[in-house]
């Protein structure tokens, strides 16, 4: 099947010719990296959305933040955090993002910050734990907007960690329940522990985790790793 | 609205030196100014030859720093800084940087850092004076009493208030004197001349001097009284006034405040503090009338260690105290000595008793072996030196009797070599000092630590002008000390063990003489013979050249306060390892250590590291041409 899927750069190119003018045709008219580019050059961009819930089609975001990744630094100038005004009530996820109706009715418009995003990941993949998730409210959030779906090049943190912990010698076929978690896959590189569900910190403990991935994936490989080597789509 | 708070950095920078000094919006914004990397564990941060442009914060994980020479400079764990040398000082960087765990750090970058540096002081001293000033305040917590009873600490004035100063003029009869002291309920007396203090006269001098030898007590005082007597600066410390009065033999010591008297302290003003314990040992060994009697009272010495330990007297009085005993031992095995050999050999000649090393500098511990010699006076007769073997014979076996160990390089002066005329010993010293041979110069350090203990100081006094005067010119000589005072390393790769708890356990045993105390002594002596200054105490040494400029004053300060807190740590082990039965060494385990003593005797070792880069990189080819 995989040999029969498009590379996310052709998805890209037809995805921008369908797309309506404006910031996410400049979006998609972008080059995404290419495949073969070296980790230690490649660009990313770390992201971490808060939400109202789990369903993409009924739950909307909230606040999003965000981190560049340029090759194994991570560029703490480039970071954002956005909170996104709505009307409706945020509810009892409050409860997990403490982000408060007050503050979302003093953030910013959806669409707004959606542009910011946009031209944030122009040219870079998108990092996230859990990548779906992101790519999941950012693609529908520009389906309201613009008509028309998201495509992204993507590197998920969560895959990684389950590759991390199988691929070794005599590692488990599956890791243990709760292992792949942000938070969990932090503490076994030695991370330090942060508040979680603040949605730039989110992101940072992102980019963080892909650095000492990164590295120890590097470690096993016999030659340089590319964007292909650890790209899941 | 911007809003980019990276909340969790910038509580991590807040938490940590030198960043918790900046004011809030200035720490709310660095961490937008910085970036983040990753390193593996033994990857490299820094490489020696390669230029470095950004402070380097641990944020997790742990790094250790090598000279180019790939001996450890330091090692850290989360908020540790790297890099600064570079940034304050010159590229390529001088040292390696390297992960010994996983590590994230956080850089800022070197335009950010000047800007820092130079809007907020307290920023940029931290990366001179962190070390000097954790040193400073771990070495004053540990000398002041938490009691508040600090007495020893307290100074002259402090014990004479009480007391109305008593005095007579110069011109006063005996009988008057003796009116006054009464009246004043005093056991001496002040004899002025104008307003200087031309004597003292005591109940003693009374007794002895005036009614033994039946003497008109209408005839004037100046005869009877002690001309030109010690004095001492009123801001002087009780245990000061205390080694000064045992060392001198007196029991009144006036004390004087810009040239004028204002007071008298007793040795009985002193004997009622509750600390002077080392009073009666000294008293007592000098009235031994052998040498089992002095070797029992030197036992004592231990104990008193302990106490003055407990107590927290400061390091540098402990080892006056332990110094004063060693003396009063010697002095009184000399002594005996003498009786002994007088029906024999009759009166002794001429001759100058010295001690050398950590004796002479008056520092003194627990477990010290014996390094002493002798001088002779040119004039001797014939045969003066058989009478010095066989006195050191006897003096030598008595010290080792009272704990006190054969020297094991033989400095001692039972070995003819060190038992010579004054000019054979000016001979020796000229050889050192203008034609040196390494090795022997290594051996002969110690001669440069010598101070008189019995006999005639006039000959010391001679030989020590001569060194003085010598020193500052001999450059090959002083290159050799130089070298010397480089050889011992402070043993910071000791400390891993608690920076890294994970990086298992270390059993090996710190040592606190080699790369600690005797580094800081060598140190001081090479300053301060480079300097032409006399003082051997290793203290007044570095507080004398630090004001003569032979060494940057600071550096000067926080080498004593090193010296101080280095002392303290080893006296206190020695004193449990003599309760327990153990002879006394400066090897610690681990375990020994609070934590407390770990982190400041890493700040102490890294004072002396720093002074010893500074001597081996500030005048490179001075010595060495």
């Amino acid at each position: 099947m995989i040999g029969l899927r498009r590379s996310p750069q052709r998805r890209r190119e037809s995805a921008a010719a369908a797309a309506p003018h404006g910031p996410l045709r400049d979006y998609l008219s972008t080059p995404f990296p290419d495949q073969g580019t070296p980790l230690a050059e490649l660009p990313l961009l770390a992201i971490d959305v808060e939400t109202t819930g789990l369903d993409v089609g009924r739950d909307r975001v909230i606040a999003a933040g965000w981190v560049p990744v340029d090759g194994t630094t991570i560029d703490l100038s480039g970071a954002q955090r956005r909170i996104v005004g709505m009307r409706m009530d945020v509810g009892d996820s409050a409860t997990v993002h403490g982000i408060t109706d007050d503050a979302i009715a003093a953030g910013a418009v959806p669409k707004e910050v959606l542009v910011e995003v946009l031209e944030a990941l122009a040219g870079r993949v998108l990092l996230a734990h859990h990548a779906s998730i992101e790519i999941g409210f950012l693609s529908a959030a520009c389906q309201r907007v613009y008509g028309a779906p998201l495509v992204v090049s993507c590197v998920d943190t969560l895959a990684l960690q389950h590759r991390v912990l199988t691929e070794g010698v005599g590692a488990p076929a599956d890791p243990l329940p709760g292992a792949v978690r942000l938070w969990a896959s932090r503490e076994r590189y030695g991370l330090p522990p942060y508040r979680a569900h603040e949605p730039l910190t989110d992101a940072l403990a992102c980019a963080e985790l892909y650095l000492a991935q990164m590295a120890e994936l590097s470690l096993r490989s016999a030659k340089p790793l590319s964007l292909k080597a650890v790209q899941r789509i | 609205m911007v809003d980019v708070e990276l909340a969790e950095v910038a509580d991590f920078l807040a938490g940590h030196a030198p960043f918790e000094a900046l004011p809030g919006t200035v720490l709310r914004d660095l961490p937008a100014r910085m970036t983040s990397r990753y390193h593996r564990r033994s990857t490299r941060l820094m490489t020696v030859g390669v230029d470095n442009n950004d402070l380097i914060v641990v944020r997790s994980g742990a790094i250790e720093i090598r000279d180019a020479d790939g001996d450890l400079v330091s090692r850290g764990g989360e908020g540790t800084t790297a890099g600064s040398t570079t940034l304050v000082g010159t590229n390529p960087s001088r040292f390696d940087v390297v992960a010994i765990e996983d590590t994230l750090v956080l850089l800022l970058p070197r335009g950010v850092f000047h800007e820092l540096s130079a809007a907020h002081p307290d920023f940029a001293d931290h990366f001179d004076a962190e070390r000097a000033d954790r040193l400073r305040m771990a070495a004053s917590s540990v000398a002041t009493n938490a009691a508040g009873q600090a007495i020893l600490r307290s100074s002259g004035r402090d014990l004479i208030r009480q007391a109305p100063i008593v005095t007579v003029p110069i011109d006063a009869t005996i009988s008057e004197a003796a009116t006054v002291m009464t009246t004043q309920d005093s056991s001496s007396v002040l004899v002025l001349d104008g307003k200087r203090v031309a004597g003292i006269l005591t109940d003693r001098d009374l007794r002895r001097r005036v009614v033994a030898r039946d003497i008109d007590l209408h005839g004037p005082v100046a005869p009877v009284m002690t001309p030109d007597p010690v004095v001492a600066p009123a801001e002087t410390a009780a245990v000061e006034l205390l080694l000064t009065m045992v060392e001198r033999h007196v029991h009144h010591l006036p004390l004087v405040e810009d040239g004028q008297p204002i007071g008298v302290v007793t040795s009985t003003d002193l004997m009622r503090l509750e600390r002077v314990n080392a009073v009666h040992i000294v008293g007592d060994i000098t009235q031994q009338r052998d040498v089992a009697g002095v070797v029992e009272m030197a036992g004592r010495v231990p104990r008193l260690v302990e106490q003055l330990v407990e107590q927290d007297v400061g390091a540098h009085d402990i080892t006056r105290i332990v110094t004063s005993v060693g003396d009063a031992v010697e002095r009184q095995l000399i002594a005996l000595a003498q009786d002994e050999l007088r029906e024999d050999h009759g009166p002794p000649p001429r001759y100058c008793w010295m001690v050398l090393g950590s004796r002479a500098r008056h520092e003194q511990a627990l477990g010290s072996d014996q390094d002493h010699a002798v001088i002779l006076a040119d004039d001797a007769p014939d045969g003066a030196e058989e009478y010095i073997a066989a006195l050191a014979d006897r003096v030598v076996e008595g010290l080792e009797a009272a704990g006190y160990p054969r020297c094991e390089g033989d400095v001692m002066a039972t070995n003819p070599r060190w038992r010579q005329r004054l000019r054979g010993w000016r001979r020796e010293f000229r050889q050192w000092i203008h034609e040196p041979v390494p090795d022997a110069v290594l051996g002969a350090s110690i001669f440069f630590d010598s101070r008189p203990l019995h006999g005639d100081e006039a000959l010391h006094d001679r030989l020590a002008e001569d060194i003085a005067t010598w020193v500052p010119q001999g450059r090959k000589f002083l290159a050799h000390l130089t070298k010397e005072a480089l050889a011992h390393e402070p043993p910071l790769g000791f400390f891993r063990g608690f920076v890294l708890a994970r990086a298992g356990e270390n059993r090996a045993t710190l040592d606190l003489k080699r790369g600690g105390v005797g580094a800081i002594v060598d140190l001081a002596r090479v300053h301060a013979l480079g300097a032409g200054l006399v003082s051997v105490n290793t203290r007044a040494r570095l507080l004398a050249a630090g004001r003569v400029g032979a060494i940057d004053a600071d550096t000067a300060a926080s080498l004593v306060d090193a010296l101080e807190f280095i002392s303290h740590v080893r006296l206190a082990h020695q004193a449990r390892q003599a309760a327990a039965g153990t002879w006394p060494d400066s090897r610690l385990r681990p375990s020994d250590l609070t934590a407390f003593e770990q982190r400041s005797l890493r700040e102490a070792f890294h004072v002396v590291r720093g002074a010893q880069q500074t001597l081996s990189q500030r005048n490179p080819t001075q010595y060495y041409t």
